[in-house]
């Protein structure tokens, strides 16, 4: 407890709320500074998402803008040397979210000012419009980015390394997690925490994106495993100072990269000061504008020791671009005991009554979620010449959410799409779905995919990342907007009428399933590298 | 052995440009590995070989984490070869970049005796040679004719018994050492001559600093089916190709060094090797025609 509590009377969440706040952010600063005095500057934030920090190494001077109506209070953390040396943090404590924020944070999508107009009468005509605004940016964005790695010195031998320091604690690993939000590659990084718990290391997380990590609840219950802060308190800058003594005291062997920048940025103190440490990042999709994660962890590749990947073409992409070969490791996010045990029955079955599509993903843009809005209104038309009944379900939340809803009530589809959220029994739904549609414009491999097939539906999916290896190649659709909608319709009708390519289909899909299965799963690429730390092994 | 040196710092990366010969490859992957002074980075650099090199590298490489891998979209010639490998290995930070063909096996010690020349040349006598070159042998230990270094001509200037580096001005792409201020100073090798001289303009820019040095204790041995040099009065009709290409360039860079003067007299000496080899006048028209083409031929020279 501070005396913030003391001196304020207040509702007692929100002061246990602040006062936890204020515990991590003086937990953050005194492992930066541990000999100094810290004098704390609170206010509160405008944002539930991040504190604004400030740190000025020294006695700072407020100013009026410190001590306006949003001034929480000051603290001061004596030095426990008393050497008088003294740092000050000003920061804001993000107030708490409210309920509608908890599940939200993204304001709802709405049409560019200029194409509003566009978008309220041919809704496909502004999609037509972006989509060729992003391919214009996609050339654009050739030559604006780095695409070599940074080299890393070897040293002249003059000066010794910096050797590992004796440490009694247990071996720990950091796992630095883009936020801890729903999406693909958060799913392997909370599965990683577990892996590398159940390895017996202690874990360190920290996440690159402030938010509100609606699931840092998921984070597994144990005193090992430790949610720093860091997004919400520290500025970037400090981020490899704080890494490096991190490093130090809490005897950290190991880093897992999975899309945190700021991890990034420190891996040239990580490898100057802490060279012991090994260094290892996981990579899922080439963003097409500017190459994403896998070309900023290509560009620090030299500082890597192993880059884990999630499919083929990302081992191509580190091949073509960075000229690395032998430290890219495939290890698909499959579980072989669970994924790749029976191979699937699929739902579907030609000339049926009932037709069950659906739809699942977060509702941005990348998932193109107007063009799934477009193919259901188009198959809905289709089912009433063909005398079938078609249900559609639309899984997931976003800032599209409002726009869609409008579009079916505009399309009068409501009787026919069921919008579900995002934390709806997947699996379940998937058992009782025919086809998956996923018209994204950018994918790594999708793992919604994988789910699809194992649940008896038929992916159909743009041809786009890796999908080529999951996906066969009549059931993928090209990525201009009009062509895949018109491709979805072709192909649904393809294979709801004909029987033979309904089960060439089915095999196809078999065979890729069966092939995938066949290469390494990120758990066996991983967890020997655990195992090693955990042993203080490198 | 201990080197007198002015740097410390003495990382080597190897750049291989290669084209459909894997098995010739491997060997000179071995020979690599068996160095007594590995390069800490082994580069190949694929000119979109169509045969198995690919597979064949990129098993090397996962056994062997100092292997990169290059692959070119398309086939650029060795002159494009060399230069995207020498930038992908400058970018990565190398001090000394020991560049060589895909066909050109190094003695085990062979990178170890360039790199000790270099530096104790540096060291013992101030100046900076601006590459080292092997000896290179023909497969039976004969002296290979195309790659013969050109001295300068006070080139017996800094030999002593122990240490008889003759300087030199020009050298070819096979067991080459530059240091990376050579190419901070003057740049790539120019990859529009696609093919041919490409490795004397490039040594020759380079010598503009200071010229480098011959190892003759470094060798190397160029697995190339005859052992014949460069004369104009070999040219048939499945070699003209190459022959065009290398009139082109030569007179390019003459033009570039010397002027037209220069390059007439170069036309002249072309002229009199085909003649005495009674070359048919139609290959020779041709040759004409690239010299002449090379007076035009103002490639960029690029820095990095």
């Amino acid at each position: 407890m501070n005396n913030l509590q003391a001196s304020i009377s207040l509702d007692q969440n929100v002061a246990d709320y602040i006062n936890q706040e204020a515990e991590k952010v003086i937990s953050i600063y005194r492992r930066l500074y541990p000999s100094r005095e810290l004098r704390f500057v609170f206010r509160e934030g405008k944002n539930p998402i991040f504190g604004e920090a400030i740190v000025t190494e020294g006695k700072a001077a407020l100013h009026p803008g410190q001590l306006g109506a949003d001034y929480l209070g000051q603290m001061t953390v004596p030095s426990p040397q008393g050497d008088g040396l003294s740092v000050t943090v000003t920061t804001t404590i993000p107030r708490l979210p409210l309920p509608n924020e908890y599940r939200q944070t993204v304001a709802p999508w709405a049409p560019q000012r200029p194409l509003k107009p566009v978008f309220r009468l041919f809704p496909m005509l502004y999609e037509q419009i972006r989509y060729l605004a992003e391919m214009l940016r996609k050339k654009r964005s050739d030559g604006r980015h780095m695409i070599t790695a940074l080299p890393l010195g070897k040293g002249s031998g003059l000066f010794s390394a910096p050797g590992a320091p004796a440490n009694d604690k247990r071996p720990a690993v950091l796992i630095g997690m883009h936020w801890l939000e729903v999406g693909g590659a958060e799913k392997l990084a909370f599965d990683t925490i577990r892996w590398a718990h159940e390895a017996g290391l202690r874990v360190f997380v920290v996440a690159g994106i402030p938010e509100l990590q609606r699931l840092q609840g998921q984070l597994p219950d144990s005193p090992d495993i430790t949610f720093l802060r860091l997004d919400r308190y520290l500025p970037h800058h400090l981020w490899p100072r704080y890494i490096e003594d991190l490093i130090r005291a809490e005897n950290i062997r190991l880093i897992h990269i999975h899309h945190c920048t700021p991890l990034y940025d420190a891996l040239p103190q990580v490898r100057s000061m802490t060279p012991w440490v090994k260094v290892i990042d996981s990579t899922h999709i080439v963003e097409y504008a500017d190459g994403g994660y896998p070309r900023i962890s290509g560009v620090w590749s030299n500082f890597i020791d192993l880059h884990h990947v999630i499919s083929g073409e990302l081992v191509d992409y580190y091949r073509n671009t960075f000229h690395v070969v032998g430290k890219v490791r495939l290890g698909r996010m499959l579980d072989r005991d669970k994924d790749m045990q029976a191979m699937p029955e699929f739902n579907m079955q030609a000339t049926q009554k009932s037709l069950h599509i659906s739809f699942i993903g977060r509702l941005y843009y990348q998932k193109r979620p107007v063009i799934v809005m477009e193919a259901f209104r188009r198959l809905t038309r289709w089912a009433v010449q063909n005398n079938v009944e078609l249900k559609a379900s639309i899984v997931g939340e976003g800032p599209f959410l409002t726009t869609l809803q409008g579009l079916a009530r505009r399309y009068e589809l409501q009787d026919q799409i069921t919008f579900l959220p995002a934390d709806t029994d997947v699996p379940a739904l998937l058992e009782k779905t025919d086809i998956m549609l996923l018209p994204s414009n950018n994918e790594g491999l999708a793992l919604v995919c994988y789910e699809a097939i194992k649940h008896g539906c038929i992916p159909v999916s743009t041809d786009v990342g890796s999908q080529y290896e999951i996906v066969p190649p009549d059931l993928l659709v090209p990525l201009p907007p009009r062509a895949t909608v018109r491709q979805i319709l072709s192909i649904v009708d393809q294979l709801w009428r004909d029987p033979a390519f309904l089960a060439r289909q089915k095999q196809e899909l078999l065979k890729a399933l069966s092939k995938i299965s066949g290469d390494m799963t990120a758990r066996e690429v991983l967890m020997p590298i655990y195992r090693d730390a955990a042993r203080n092994e490198g | 052995m201990r080197d007198k040196t002015l740097s410390p710092l003495d990382k080597t990366a190897a750049v291989i440009v290669t084209f459909n010969r894997s098995a010739k490859l491997a060997k000179v992957i071995d020979a690599l590995q068996r160095q007594t002074r590995r390069p800490e980075v082994i580069l190949v650099v694929d000119n979109a070989s169509t045969d198995d090199t690919q597979d064949m590298v990129i098993a090397r490489a996962r056994e062997d984490l100092s292997i990169r891998y290059l692959r070119l979209p398309e086939n650029v010639g060795g002159a494009g070869g060399f230069h995207a490998g020498l930038k992908a290995a400058y970018e990565h930070g190398a001090h000394y970049f020991w560049v060589s063909d895909d066909d050109a096996y190094p003695e085990p010690d062979a990178i170890e005796k360039l790199l000790h020349a270099i530096r104790q040349f540096e060291a013992e006598n101030q100046w900076r040679p601006s590459f080292a070159a092997s000896r290179v042998e023909w497969i039976d230990g004969s002296l290979c004719e195309m790659n013969t270094p050109r001295p300068v001509w006070d080139w017996p200037r800094f030999v002593r018994p122990n240490a008889a580096w003759a300087l030199v001005d020009s050298a070819s792409f096979v067991s080459l050492l530059i240091p990376r201020w050579a190419v901070e100073a003057h740049g790539l090798p120019i990859a529009d001559y696609f093919i041919w001289f490409d490795d004397a303009e490039y040594t020759r820019r380079l010598s503009r600093s200071y010229p480098g040095i011959f190892v003759p204790e470094s060798r190397v041995i160029h697995d190339t089916p005859d052992n014949r040099g460069v004369n104009f009065g070999l040219v048939n009709e499945k070699s003209l190709w190459k022959f065009r290409y290398g009139a082109r360039n030569e007179a390019s860079w003459r033009r570039r060094e010397g002027g037209l003067m220069s390059v007439l007299s170069y036309a002249y000496g072309v002229h009199q090797q085909m003649k005495g080899a009674n070359v048919p006048g139609k290959m020779r028209r041709e040759i004409y025609a690239s010299i002449f083409k090379g007076l035009g031929f103002r490639p960029e020279i690029k820095t990095v």
